[in-house]
């Protein structure tokens, strides 16, 4: 069933998570965002927002939480694809292609355009039989990266590659309309920053090698600040320990928006050479707010972060590199500047990954014709 | 080889001339041949010499550059010297052949950069009299060792930790907690950690920088984050081979250098094979070669290298023993080693070392290669084992059951493995000695350290992302196991024969290019070193190349439940040395009960623990205080 013109579609979303922090779900806020301002009614399912906070965000969208309850999401999601009454499906993890799928050919007439969103390293490998007679049967399939559409064509060399269309993330509408506000604890002159999730399973991440080339910066009057949280603090409070820089190494979780805009704005550098990027929307934040962008060549990262362009990039793990790329940002004003300047105008109007282009790139997925798109 | 030794105050104290001589002199087997000191106001360096190029007094050290500005001591071999001198000083105006000249210049010219023009084995201290500052660096391999102490304003630096304890205060021998721990866990100390207090090993392909503001530690190589590239896999085997080939002759030639005799450890398998047939093809016509081999057919490598040598046509020198008469080694074992050390392989490179010194001062050796290559039978193993850490919880739970119920060793083993959370942890309990034996150390000391998967983790943190089970284990053995338990041993085996040995494996050149090499051409169908063996192929026929994996063992197991038995009890049950460290008594009792009980195949864990006495028994300890004081590089 086709979105005719004028006539708002109903779109069915099946997430993983929207009301926390996350990649993914900074994604999910956006595409909902976006969708709701195109006028489409979303029902969305989400397997891991708890029922309380699973609140709508705009009058046209309605989000069922679950809790992580894994039976109950199964049960619902059956119920609303049975039923039918959806113009589109957008499934918003891997995870869940088997399962929509499978309730979909109890359906044999069904025309409902099925779409799923390819984000990171679970796609990226894993993809076996089942799965790719799964995405065989989905009319399209959003890569959040080229990576990520690479390497399902290699796992699915099968699929027509015209049906996976590159779906970057964007910057959300709401920072721009955030105040910055001082942490509570006055800014040193020098700092550089790191934003990620802080989990054993995410070393990949590399804080662990950022810790380490820090500690071999020539000026100690640096610190080094890491926005985050995770079950691995402990081992990175160990490696900072170890490398002698505990006293400049701080760890800080709990941080505003308008905090985090104050530390995007006045670090020396964000540093995050992540190893398994999945896109990386850490990144577009930071150049918005125009700290210099240290990142790792690798995978998603590869789309926002151009060396010398749009950031510096490094080898992932190579601490000797990452020391020098932080000495390079401090000491030449010049290249800062450059930085700065390239980078940000992929997030103001007119570049790739502004909310704006984000919202027109769901139209188009979503076929929405240009009286609905507001 | 030598020795260096180093102090730098920051208040301009330095000790007695006589107390810094007598440290020095600890370094002596390191280098024979000469010593010299030098001091200004605020540093003072030494050296101990084992002359293997520029035989001459102008290859003295300490060395002061022509302008007075620089000293250096250093303890090694910059191979590619020669092809640096006309880059440094076109006009060739030197004083003599040494690489130590070279090196200063090096410095003097380049800076710290100097390091990324040398090709070598190396530990050396330059202290810039101008600055004030004193630059160390290790090599990138850590094939020399170094440790340096940072305490009441003075910095020292020596080859020995022994040295450096004899400078500070009493020269009594202070137990580190964490060391200890490390040790009891993995049989060895990786860097920066040491058994003692206060005292760090420098890591290979680091320096240090030494002023009066602190030290700073700043690695200048890392071959970590070096991804396979898959362009190699679409390449013809041959080429590879050819490849490989080059590089080894081309490391091998450069370790040729020297002005007296030289030759090779040949032991019948791959590595010194490889080694050897490259220093033939160098042109080295008769190269002389040395093999122990034992009256126990199990542990005999003498026909292999025999027959090798043979098909080389090589000056062979093969001396059979009796594999208890290497127990004859012990002594020295424990008074070489500055440190606890567990690996019972020493015992025959001593005794190789002991032979080679008879007839030559430099012996080449195939050290490295198996990191580099895959070598280790637990390469395979640990892809096997790999896709248990993704089971669930429970299944892992319910099959840990069923494995320890079981009667073997093996399935026992197979249990503990089942805890380990990622590879880092499988390789961690595949290489550890204490596998899944209860602490031995005290609970206080157990509480206030970390365990040594940690160090291990975050080795592996700057790891290329993607890395299969069996490469994660190869570059974390390449990078802790290798410097500061295999090379350490040769260093310190060949050391107490004075006797260099140069390990052309370690050739950084071929260390990034087996990084780069798939793991297809290092382990296929459980064949390990696939890609090596096809180089040795080049120049021995199969039998000598695909034989059994030998390696330098000794019969601990059935030592430790014969011969030694008294030995150990004694040990073990001498409660005056048992009350010097804070080991759990219990614990240590019922281990050395089990394994001579044959209950379970203790003997790793329960050899550690009888070093572990046998050196506090010799160099004395204090009772080491629970909480170690955080480190800090930088004051």
């Amino acid at each position: 069933m086709m979105a005719s013109q004028g006539v708002a579609p109903r779109v069915l979303f099946l997430l993983t998570e929207v009301f926390a922090n996350g990649g993914i779900q900074r994604f999910n806020q956006t595409i909902l965002d976006a969708s709701s301002r195109l006028g489409i009614h979303c029902q969305v399912l989400s397997l891991n927002d708890s029922a309380a906070s699973a609140r709508p965000t705009q009058g046209n969208i309605s989000v069922v939480g679950f809790s992580g309850n894994r039976r109950r999401f199964a049960l619902a999601v059956a119920g609303a694809l049975l039923r039918g009454r959806h113009d589109r499906v957008l499934i918003g993890h891997i995870n869940f292609l088997l399962l929509a799928v499978s309730i979909l050919t109890l359906r044999p007439f069904n025309r409902t355009p099925t779409m799923l969103i390819g984000h990171g390293i679970e796609v990226w490998s894993g993809i076996g039989l089942a799965r790719r007679y799964a995405l065989s049967r989905i009319a399209r399939i959003l890569c959040v990266s080229h990576y990520t559409r690479q390497r399902i064509l290699e796992q699915a060399p099968a699929l027509v590659a015209d049906r996976l269309t590159i779906f970057p993330n964007a910057l959300a509408d709401t920072w721009g309309r955030v105040a910055p506000v001082q942490p509570a604890h006055p800014l040193p002159a020098h700092f550089v920053l790191s934003v990620t999730r802080l989990d054993r399973g995410d070393r990949y991440k590399g804080i662990a090698t950022v810790i380490e080339a820090f500690s071999m910066l020539a000026d100690d009057s640096m610190q080094y600040f890491i926005v985050g949280h995770g079950n691995d603090l402990s081992f990175l409070q160990l490696v900072a320990e170890r490398c002698g820089v505990k006293d400049r190494v701080h760890f800080m979780r709990g941080v505003s928006d308008s905090e985090l805009i104050a530390l995007y704005q006045k670090c020396q550098a964000f540093v995050l050479p992540s190893g398994k990027e999945g896109f990386g929307i850490v990144f577009l934040e930071a150049m918005f707010f125009c700290a210099p962008v240290i990142a790792a060549r690798e995978k998603g990262a590869l789309d926002v972060v151009r060396d010398g362009e749009t950031g510096l990039s490094v080898r992932f793990g190579d601490t000797i590199a990452i020391k020098e790329a932080i000495e390079r940002i401090a000491s030449d004003v010049q290249l800062r500047e450059h930085l700065r300047a390239s980078a940000r105008s992929l997030v103001i109007e007119g570049g790739p990954f502004t909310f704006t282009g984000f919202t027109r790139r769901c139209a188009e997925v979503f076929e929405i014709g240009e009286t609905i798109a507001a | 080889m030598c020795g260096i030794l180093g102090l730098f105050n920051r208040t301009g104290v330095l000790p007695q001339s006589e107390t810094f001589v007598a440290a020095l002199d600890r370094l002596k087997l390191r280098g024979p041949d000469d010593s010299g000191t030098w001091q200004d106001e605020c540093a003072m360096l030494g050296h101990r010499r084992l002359a293997i190029v520029d035989l001459s007094p102008s290859g003295h050290q300490p060395m002061e550059s022509s302008d007075r500005r620089y000293v250096i001591v250093f303890n090694g071999e910059i191979y590619n010297h020669r092809e640096l001198r006309p880059r440094l000083n076109p006009r060739g105006e030197w004083r003599g052949t040494s690489d130590t000249e070279t090196l200063m210049e090096a410095y003097r010219t380049w800076g710290v950069d100097c390091l990324k023009h040398l090709n070598g084995m190396f530990a050396f201290a330059i202290w810039d009299r101008a600055e004030r500052t004193l630059f160390i660096a290790r090599d990138r391999m850590g094939v020399k060792p170094l440790y340096y102490s940072d305490r009441n304003g003075t910095f020292g630096f020596s080859s020995r930790p022994g040295a450096l304890n004899m400078l500070a205060g009493d020269g009594a021998l202070e137990v580190n907690p964490e060391g200890l721990r490390v040790y009891l866990e993995l049989g060895y100390i990786p860097a920066p950690l040491s058994f003692h207090r206060d005292i760090r090993k420098l890591p290979a392909g680091h320096y240090l920088l030494v002023n009066a503001r602190g030290v700073r530690r700043i690695r200048y190589w890392d071959y970590r984050s070096i991804k396979p590239d898959p362009s190699m896999a679409t390449r013809p085997e041959g080429e590879l081979v050819e490849e490989l080939d080059s590089l080894i002759r081309s490391a091998v030639k450069m370790r040729l250098m020297s002005d007296v005799p030289l030759g090779a450890f040949l032991s019948g398998g791959v590595d010194s094979g490889v080694v050897v047939a490259a220093m033939k093809q160098a042109g080295v016509a008769h190269p002389k070669t040395f093999t122990i081999g034992f009256t126990e057919a199990a542990y005999n490598e003498g026909p292999a290298a025999a027959k090798a040598a043979q098909y080389l046509g090589i000056d062979h020198i093969h001396e059979t023993l009796g594999v208890n008469s290497l127990l004859d080694l012990l002594p020295a074992y424990i008074q070489e080693f500055d440190e606890p050390f567990a690996d019972s392989s020493a015992f025959p490179t001593m005794a190789v070392a002991r032979l080679a010194r008879r007839h030559v001062t430099v012996a080449l050796s195939g050290d490295g290669a198996d990191e580099l290559f895959g070598g280790y039978h637990y390469y395979p193993l640990i892809d096997r084992l790999a896709p248990m850490l993704a089971w669930r919880a429970r299944t892992k739970r319910s099959a840990g059951r069923v494995f320890s119920s079981l009667p073997w060793h093996r399935t026992k083993l197979l249990a503990g493995a089942l805890h380990c959370q990622d590879t880092v942890g499988l390789f961690h309990f595949l290489r550890s000695v204490s596998k899944d034996y209860p602490p031995l150390v005290q609970v206080d000391i157990f509480r206030s350290t970390v365990n040594s998967e940690s160090w291990f983790s975050q080795f592996a943190s700057a790891f290329a992302v993607d890395l299969s089970a069996a490469e994660t284990a190869m570059r974390l053995d390449a990078g802790l196991t290798l410097p500061d338990l295999y090379l350490q041993k040769v260093d310190v085996a060949t050391m107490a024969f004075s006797l260099e040995a140069r390990c052309p494996m370690t050739d950084y050149r071929l260390v990034e290019w087996a990084m780069r090499l798939p793991m297809q051409f290092k382990v296929r169908d459980g064949e390990t070193k696939y890609l090596l063996k096809k180089v040795l192929s080049k120049y021995l026929p199969a039998e000598c190349v695909y034989r059994p994996k030998m390696g330098f063992a000794v019969p601990l197991a059935q030592w430790l439940r014969g011969p030694l038995r008294s030995w150990a009890e004694e040990l073990i049950h001498d409660d005056t040395l048992m009350s010097r460290l804070p080991l759990d008594k219990e614990r240590v009792r019922e281990l050395l009960r089990q394994h001579s009980a044959a209950d379970r195949e203790l003997h790793p864990l329960l050899w550690s623990v009888l070093m572990l006495l046998c050196f506090v028994q010799t160099h004395g300890a204090r009772r080491a205080l629970p909480v170690m004081p955080a480190y800090r590089e930088v004051a």
